[in-house]
């Protein structure tokens, strides 16, 4: 009986609770709706920091709340985040999940409630959707692969590429858009294999790729994998040079391999903080150490250009969603990174760069940027 | 082909020793108390972080106080170390495994087994989401049990760690099967499992008993994990994929057979690594599947006689 | 009875309305969030078919989630098809594939079956990842139109909790036909007495197709609503989470009721969003929040509140005017002949060859290992025979699947009584009558058959039944569905000479109407008083054969239990 009424008692309790608090309706709210469980976690939690640390460093005559409310793996719980956030106030923007089918979810939701989302998503069907309110920051496929690409077949002249990617929807659009790309160049794939995520052993593939002999190994795949592919192949004696996706760039992945195994291997980005030595970037990559005990990458980077932009416009006199919307449509915005403009589509972000490891050091040099790929700035 | 056979089943050899070790843990605790531990995987990953823990606060003290180790790398490979991590591992997760067992089994010890499959989804959910909070979601690299780097034999070229792997899962699957079958601690342990009633009616307290069986699984589990740390990273969401694999190992092998769960493991990896080099990985991944559907259409019992009798 | 289900059905009706008027006062995520909890419901009823009515460890529910999920997605994007078609769809494909996959996998046993289905739902993850022309791959499909009724879209947050809410309710009506009245009970004693049903004429197969393909459906429904409700199809409704979602909100709302599934699919639902405040940390509560909830509910959220929802009927029939059965017996000679049955190296039976005639009590006797309980077993199908054939007046049974021959007329009882434990005697026995009969022609059929049993109290809880009475429930259960013949393996085993005097007299008059028994016992001045005939077997043959006295006398029934002729 007594664990009757306790338990009624808690829920009734907590019934009360979920529909009855809000945020304080006078500051300017965002929510941070980003996984930060799960296997896009690594991503999510630097989108999560890099946005934190904008709104904390909001500029004079900005007051802003934001709440970080997790989205995990699936679409579903990121539009209940999104609708959470909806309900704890009226957000003027938010900061939302790279993971590609957890925005196609939230998009729609988004559009109907005149909420901007800011995010570092890559999928290319993002903005193809006619979605005025989604704002990437993260340059899409059609912009990070072209710099993959050339920089194989131009810097390194690569003719006989071979591939391995990841089987997520990051991995397969990124496939896609290389495999495109390359062909136009000239220099077709002779070799692909899709890996889950969870492939451990990598011989298997190395072998078969061995045996297409190619002249350069180009990685799309996420951090662990990644380096497990370098590892691997490096203890299997393919010393071949190598062109891996964005999670080479970040610090984590680094920090899995040892020098030897880094040299030769370069990686595509849309930025590099801790590569950089302009004042400001190493004042963020600081700072960012201090806050979070961690280095930064270019995920959150790029959120923090983001978020940045938000407060901008919040600063140049926006007043709601639908102000600040029109403001990151119509503006350039100078980040941290590179140059923001919307192409129309919400595509803001237009540079992408190469980063090498060489061997003595586990932070990468800056050895090629690609300003402005698709045109659009 | 660019690698030969030899090589590949020196690969696959390793992945099943490892995947052998985890069902291992898998069996004890079916067989002590008939329930299915849906926390496996994320015991494998917890012991994987605790190494990696554990190597953190060793290294420098080695460096500093144990002369003459190299110190190759960012990872603490100090030539050795690993031997002492494994056990202090397997310490750690023994303990892990007794507070384990005092939360996820004995609050349901009789209640039906579905009750510990809710408990140990649980317990699994609290360590994934323990390690990503406190951790963090990057994967970590574990020690090596003895020295990193490799070396050739003939065509082959053998890492060190795999050799290491292999060797070590052997020992300590010997060592528990004998334990088992040979020792006083073990017979009790086997009454228990057998028939609890009898047991206590004889003077076994089954609850202690369970608590050690408990303790010995996830130890081992543990000992996975950190085998499989330095090869494989370890990362917080790991765990899903370890207990599918041991559990398709344990049904396949023959339900609560000690020696089918580790020969089913052992096939296991062989067969995933040679049909990725074969065909490719998603087809390995389906053919694993609709092998396991075709032993069991074929041999409703799994490979071996199951030794039990159904108690879920 | 009226009452309790007048209540039941008042209760439901609660559990269905409440939620929804909380959610539609609350707002927008609070809708969100109940919708989702109704959509989880109804596949959470579904596996209560299969697991929670069943026993059944189905891995698979979550995959024909996912299955429907897809279907609406597909249907609507690329054909245009809306409801109820794409609905429809959703119900009918899943539910075929479960057709096909239950086949092969539903004859396996517990955890090997759950291996099967946890196999085929990795293998349809694995189609929905990487088909990219199929399924759209990874990224899944995007821009599933919303429900449409009527020709208007509904697509507001209110109508799609309403319609969620409206499906479950009819879930919640076909559920209870599916699982009504004896049904129920049928599926009871399946679930916790496998043996007893199939010997009591259920066929079991039959029952496990159905209501897996039954849980298909419902799991597939819940997909199409999903689909609907977020306009996005992706590979994590295949996941396994989802199947670990489905599981645990079975078990935590109570595995046997159609309120458990209301129940635990709301709580599982709003428990992480409670702790959303935790931030990082708040997935930890939540697993330690399941862990207390499975630790302080045995039986789940329902069964908290069990006394208030009636599951089992405990009222006691009136008494009997006849004893006479309403189903009748049909008289029948039963023919063992030539039975043979190895197991590995040791022979079991060896061309043994027994007749049963009706209104005889044939007696078995044999040490132990002589192969009477193989007998047994063999004659009521629950092993097969190696070589023989078994016959039943003019029917031939040697192929015949157990529960095909308790309902022509041969039954057993068992060495250790099995019993249902979350059935009273009466509702046991009336889970054991046959099929064809109604209501109260069976309740008056079950009484009789306790009468004639002996058993004088059909309303006592079957756990307080002592093992004299367990014993008869037993006989009671296989007389229901009216035997010719029935095989008794070892009545008096554990009973005080009074209680042997009791049951002796019982069978005898159970004899009088033509029912033909074999009886085999250990307890010779049980049966040898007993019995007409008495045939002694021996390492699997018969070594002797005649009337009481003789066979008593007979040395080499003497040879057979102590291992030397008499002197």
């Amino acid at each position: 009986m007594i664990r009757r009424v306790a338990l009624l008692t808690v829920l009734t309790v907590h019934l009360a609770a979920v529909t009855a608090t809000t945020v304080n309706a006078k500051d300017a709210y965002i929510p941070i709706l980003v996984p930060i469980t799960g296997f896009i976690a690594l991503e999510g939690t630097a989108q999560r920091n890099g946005a934190i640390q904008a709104l904390e460093n909001a500029p004079e005559g900005v007051t802003v709340t934001y709440e970080v409310s997790d989205t995990s793996t699936s679409p579903e719980v990121a539009v209940t985040a999104l609708h959470r956030a909806l309900e704890r106030g009226k957000p003027v923007a938010a900061a939302a999940s790279i993971f590609g089918t957890q925005m196609l979810a939230m998009a729609p939701l988004a559009q109907r409630a005149g909420v901007p989302l800011i995010t570092v998503s890559g999928t290319a069907k993002l903005t193809e959707l006619g979605n005025p309110y989604i704002f990437r920051f993260f340059p899409g496929d059609g912009v990070v692969k072209v710099a993959h690409a050339r920089y194989a077949v131009e810097v390194l002249g690569a003719k006989r590429p071979a591939l391995l990617y990841q089987t997520t929807s990051y991995g397969q659009s990124g496939q896609a858009q290389l495999a495109k790309i390359l062909k136009d160049l000239g220099a077709p794939l002779v070799f692909e294999e899709a890996l889950a995520p969870s492939a451990k052993d990598m011989l298997p593939a190395l072998a078969k790729l061995r045996a297409a002999k190619p002249d350069v190994i180009l990685l799309h795949l996420h951090s662990g994998p990644t380096a497990l592919a370098i590892r691997q192949a490096r203890e299997a004696g393919i010393n071949l040079p190598v062109v891996a996706g964005s999670a080479m760039h970040q610090p984590s992945t680094a920090k899995l391999l040892s020098q030897a195994q880094l040299s030769g291997v370069c990686a595509e980005s849309a930025a590099s903080p801790i590569s950089e030595s302009d004042a400001k970037l190493v004042a963020f990559t600081r700072e960012f150490r201090t806050r979070f005990h961690t280095e930064p990458d270019a995920f959150a980077l790029a959120q923090y250009d983001g978020i940045n932009m938000v407060l901008a416009a919040l600063k140049d006199g926006a007043n709601n969603a639908e102000q600040v919307r029109n403001w990151l449509a119509s503006h350039t915005f100078e980040g941290l990174a590179m140059t923001y403009k919307s192409d129309g589509k919400g595509n803001m972000a237009h540079d992408a760069l190469i980063v090498c490891y060489d061997g003595a050091s586990l932070v990468p040099t800056i050895v090629k940027r690609y300003h402005n790929v698709d045109g659009a700035l | 082909m660019g690698a030969s056979i030899p090589q590949l089943l020196v690969n696959g050899v390793a992945l099943g020793a490892a995947y052998a070790l985890i069902a291992l843990g898998f069996v004890l605790v079916i067989n002590a108390v008939g329930a299915v531990n849906f926390a496996q995987g994320d015991l494998v990953m917890a012991g994987g972080f605790v190494a990696v823990t554990i190597t953190e606060y060793l290294t420098p003290w080695a460096n500093d106080n144990l002369p003459d180790l190299a110190f190759i790398g960012p990872r603490a490979s100090a030539v050795g170390l690993g031997l002492v991590i494994l056990p202090l591992t397997m310490v750690v997760m023994a303990v892990l495994g007794l507070l384990f067992s005092a939360l996820a089994y004995a609050p349901l010890r009789h209640r039906p087994p579905v009750s510990v499959f809710i408990s140990t989804i649980a317990v699994g959910l609290i360590l994934q989401h323990g390690a990503n909070a406190v951790f963090g979601p990057e994967p970590r690299v574990g020690p090596p049990l003895v020295v990193d780097g490799n070396f050739a034999l003939g065509p082959i070229t053998l890492s060190i760690q795999q050799l290491s792997v292999i060797f070590a899962a052997g020992c300590l699957i010997t060592g528990t099967g004998l334990l088992l079958s040979r020792s006083q601690l073990g017979r009790q342990l086997r009454a228990v499992a057998q028939d609890p009633e009898m047991a206590e009616a004889i003077g076994i307290s089954a609850g202690h008993c369970i608590a050690i069986t408990f303790a010995l699984a996830v130890a081992l589990a543990g000992s996975a994990g950190m085998l499989l740390s330095n090869q494989f990273f370890v990362a917080p969401s790991d765990g899903g994929l370890f207990m599918l694999k041991a559990y398709i190992a344990v049904t396949v092998g023959g339900w609560g057979r000690l020696d089918g769960a580790a020969f089913a493991a052992l096939l296991i990896g062989v067969f995933e690594v040679m049909m990725a080099a074969f065909v490719s990985y998603v087809m390995a991944e389906a053919l694993l599947y609709a092998g396991v559907l075709l032993v069991l259409l074929v041999r409703p019992s799994g490979l071996l006689r199951e030794t039990i009798q159904r108690r879920t | 009875m009226k009452a309790g289900s007048l209540r039941n059905v008042g209760i439901m009706a609660a559990l269905l309305i409440a939620p929804v008027a909380f959610a539609l006062s609350a707002g927008g995520y609070e809708q969100r969030i109940m919708t989702l909890a109704g959509i989880y419901a109804i596949a959470v009823l579904g596996y209560q078919l299969i697991f929670g009515r069943l026993g059944a460890l189905s891995l698979a529910q979550g995959s024909f989630f996912g299955i429907g999920a897809y279907t609406t997605g597909l249907l609507g994007i690329h054909l245009d098809w809306a409801f109820p078609a794409s609905f429809l769809a959703s119900l009918i494909i899943p539910a075929a594939i479960a057709c096909i996959i239950a086949i092969p996998v539903l004859r396996l046993e517990s955890h090997y079956f759950a291996l099967a289905t946890l196999g085929i739902s990795q293998i349809a993850l694995l189609v929905g990842v990487n088909w990219t022309e199929g399924t759209g791959g990874a990224n899944g499909l995007y821009g599933v139109p919303p429900l449409r009724i009527l020709g208007t879209a509904l697509d507001s947050s209110e109508a799609m909790l309403v319609v969620v809410w409206c499906v479950l309710a009819s879930a919640v009506l076909a559920f209870s036909c599916l699982v009504k009245g004896r049904a129920a009970h049928r599926l009871t004693l399946l679930r916790e007495a496998p043996e007893a049903a199939v010997t009591a004429g259920i066929d079991i197969g039959a029952r496990r197709l159905s209501l897996f393909v039954a849980s298909a459906a419902f799991g597939g429904a819940a997909g199409a609503l999903q689909a609907h409700s977020i306009g996005v199809v992706s590979p994590a409704v295949l996941e396994f989470q989802v199947m670990v979602s489905i599981l645990a909100m079975t078990v935590i709302g109570g595995r046997g009721h159609p309120a458990g599934a209301i129940l635990g699919a709301v709580l599982l639902v709003h428990l992480p969003e409670w702790f959303r405040f935790l931030e990082a940390h708040y997935l930890v509560a939540y697993g330690a929040a399941l862990l207390v909830a499975v630790i302080i509910m045995p039986e789940g959220l329902a069964g908290l509140f069990r006394r208030w929802l009636v599951t089992q009927e405990r009222w006691a029939p009136e008494p009997p005017r006849t004893s006479k059965p309403e189903v009748p017996t049909t008289l029948a000679v039963l023919h063992l002949v030539g039975l043979c049955k190895r197991y590995g190296g040791v022979v079991a039976l060896d061309n043994v060859s027994i007749t049963v005639v009706p209104g005889e009590i044939l007696g078995l006797i044999g040490p132990n290992g002589s192969g009477k309980s193989t007998l047994i077993n063999v004659a009521s199908g629950l092993q097969t025979l190696d070589a023989g054939e078994i016959r039943l007046g003019n029917l031939d049974l040697t192929g015949m699947p157990a529960h095909g021959r308790a309902r022509v007329g041969l039954s057993r009882t068992f060495q250790t009584p099995v019993q249902a434990l979350g059935l009273s005697p009466l509702e046991s026995v009336l889970a054991a009558c046959p099929a064809g009969l109604d209501e109260r022609r069976a309740e008056r059929h079950a009484a009789a058959c306790l009468s004639a049993a002996g058993l004088t109290a059909p309303a006592v809880p079957t756990t307080s039944l002592s093992p004299a009475e367990a014993r008869r429930l037993d006989l009671a259960r296989a007389l229901a569905s009216g035997p010719a013949v029935l095989l008794l393996d070892e009545p008096a085993a554990g009973l005080t000479p009074a209680e042997r005097d009791d049951l002796a007299c019982c069978l005898k008059h159970l004899t009088d109407s033509g029912l033909g028994l074999l009886l085999v016992d250990h307890t010779m001045d049980f049966l040898l008083p007993l019995a007409d005939r008495v045939i002694c077997l021996a390492t699997g043959s018969v070594v002797a054969e005649g009337p009481p006295s003789m066979v008593a006398r007979d040395p080499a029934a003497i040879a057979a239990y102590f291992g030397e002729p008499p002197p």
